[in-house]
């Protein structure tokens, strides 16, 4: 293992070939640090959602390139991130992960600061200098770069000049257009509770495979198979959602080859949807979503609605570390906390004015496919983690991502892509290395 | 059958379902649940809904059944190798036990080695039980995990 420091940019170039990629790049700590640096330090991060932060003092305590921050709306409405730090001995002061607060005190020796991280007050002001300033910037908590939203979507960049966050996010806008759209209301809100699962693997091993289509019928054979054997429409509790998703990863070959992937600048990737029956779509006989369809029209037209339904996309990747799916309003946060140890943040979204039926569907799939008893992510954890442990082995450095290499379709906006193939990955870690070797903005 | 014999009765029924559980036996543990029986394990504490907010688990028997199919036969990545469990149940207090509607609660804690792994899950559990035949069946299990709403890793074997 190297020090960060002594890592040139060939060398970083050096990991990544075509149709490979070095094991150094998911076991190095020095690699791992230099990616907290340069990917979750200078890319825009995803950080709350505007529904979390609602009015003046409402706040979230998140990560953000290895740093506990807190998202706040301050008394001017703007959003701020800051260090979760006291600047007077270093404490951590916010030891919640959301609520409302017009003053953020620290405990030690009472400093109180403002949602906008400036310091209120200070106990026994006497005691501390003549020239000791409220209003100085040192004696506040000290901003977490720069924030910007997109229709409610709040991230954070560290760099000094981030590009505008819609230039970063580029084709991606789509994807939370499509989210936001679907919302009868215009508006989707975070469901309050979600999951967070903890994996030993690096953090990349997760935005793989969630851009991966072929794993499923291997990985997933143990829950495709109790499902095949089911019998339908049993569950008096879930219109057959669970068993739907469970069987939906029993494609043949052939069917997942007719699965689009399309591959973006930047990293970005999406995938098309495989659920194609049941109450993962909606069924003209379906009255629930016959009545949200009335609902969406009303606000857009039956044109737009239709349009807008007929987005029909699982997982997109937001790089580095978002996974979003519109279609079901699902949302994964990937939280890097060491090179082998990752958070996976698992939560969905509530589509303003539409049926509250529409709501706990989300909810079931949020369970279905995100809880930590799920009998699908499960084992996907386990194969991450079963990655994370072979590539710790120094033989045979390399490892491969070729499938697809020769069949993608590239077209002239640098747009790749593919069925059945791991342009995703390659796409990320083209990505990477343009990430891992540039200059700070 | 009088309050003290009931209260036996349920006792003895939750330990059997402990026992089952730690032998692999999910079969006959599902046959424990009515077949309009719930299992929940909310994710949030004092979780009220079960529909508008996520639960790590909330199943019928229907989809038990797939759960207890996958734990058999499927031979799951992530039961490879097979956890060894022990639960242990305690503090079990029974109540309402006038009628069919008979209710009780416990305390657990489970044991999980698997692998180089060994885990500790610990919570409550809130029984509602139905008398059919004369024989007791679950209509809801509610399982309140310490850690609900933490930071978890796979949960494979029901606890």
């Amino acid at each position: 293992m190297q020090d960060g420091a002594s890592l040139s940019n060939e060398e970083i170039r050096d990991l990544v070939r075509p149709d490979h990629v070095h094991r150094r790049a998911y076991v190095d700590p020095a690699i791992f640090d230099l990616e907290l640096e340069r990917i979750f330090g200078r890319l825009w991060i995803y950080v709350a959602h505007e529904s979390q932060l609602k009015k003046p003092g409402d706040f979230v305590r998140t990560s953000l390139a290895g740093n506990e921050v807190l998202i706040t709306r301050d008394e001017a409405g703007q959003i701020r991130a800051l260090y979760n730090r006291c600047p007077h001995r270093g404490a951590r002061i916010c030891m919640v992960d959301h609520g409302s607060s017009r003053l953020f005190s620290c405990p030690y020796h009472a400093w109180v600061f403002r949602p906008d991280g400036s310091l209120a007050t200070v106990p026994h002001r006497k005691s501390y200098p003549a020239n000791f300033d409220l209003d100085d910037p040192q004696n506040h908590m000290q901003p977490a770069g720069q924030v910007a939203t997109y229709r409610g979507f709040v991230f954070a960049n560290l760099a000094e000049n981030p590009p505008p966050l819609a230039e970063h996010l580029g084709p991606m806008t789509e994807v939370i257009d499509n989210l936001v759209d679907r919302a009868p209301d215009g508006e989707v809100d975070l469901a309050e509770a979600g999951f967070i699962l903890e994996y030993r693997g690096n953090w990349k091993l997760h935005m793989e495979n969630a851009a991966d289509i072929f794993h499923p019928s291997f990985v997933h054979n143990s829950s495709v198979s109790p499902a095949r054997k089911a019998p339908p429409k049993a569950s008096i509790i879930d219109q057959d959602q669970t068993r739907e998703m469970m069987l939906a990863n029993g494609f043949g070959i052939k069917e997942w080859e007719g699965i689009q992937l399309t591959g973006f600048a930047g990293g970005h990737s999406s995938m098309k949807s495989f659920y194609n029956s049941g109450v993962l779509v909606h069924e003209d006989a379906d009255p629930v979503a016959v009545r949200y369809k009335a609902a969406l029209d009303e606000r857009l037209g039956p044109e737009r609605a239709a349009a807008v339904l007929a987005m029909r996309g699982f997982n997109n990747i937001v790089y580095p570390n978002l996974i979003l799916n519109a279609q079901y309003q699902q949302m994964r946060v990937v939280i890097p906390l060491a090179v082998d140890r990752t958070l996976v943040h698992i939560r969905c979204f509530r589509l303003k004015g539409a049926p509250e039926e529409i709501f706990h569907r989300a909810v079931r799939f949020l369970t279905t496919l995100g809880s930590p008893a799920s009998m699908i992510f499960s084992d996907d954890v386990e194969m991450l983690e079963r990655c994370q442990q072979g590539l710790v082995s120094r033989a045979g450095p390399w490892i491969d991502f070729s499938r697809g290499l020769d069949s993608d379709l590239r077209d002239d906006r640098g747009q790749v892509s593919g069925a059945a193939s791991e342009m995703p990955m390659r796409v990320q870690f083209k990505a990477w290395v343009e990430r891992m070797t540039a200059e700070a903005a | 059958m009088s309050t003290a014999e009931m209260a036996r009765a349920v006792e003895a029924f939750i330990l059997r379902e402990a026992r089952l559980l730690d032998r692999g036996e999910f079969e006959a543990w599902l046959e424990l649940y009515a077949p309009q029986g719930i299992y929940w394990m909310p994710s949030q504490p004092h979780q009220t809904d079960p529909l508008g907010v996520p639960s790590i688990m909330y199943e019928d028997h229907a989809i038990l059944s797939m759960r207890v199919q996958r734990l058999l036969e499927a031979r799951a990545l992530v039961l490879t190798p097979m956890p060894r469990t022990t639960h242990l149940v305690s503090n079990i207090e029974v109540e309402d036990t006038d009628g069919d509607e008979i209710s009780a609660q416990a305390a657990f804690i489970c044991v999980e080695h698997q692998g180089e792994r060994q885990r500790m899950f610990s919570g409550r559990h809130a029984y509602q039980f139905a008398r059919e035949n004369g024989s007791l069946r679950i209509k809801m299990k509610r399982v309140d995990l310490l850690n609900c709403d933490g930071v978890h890793a796979p949960i494979t074997i029901p606890l």
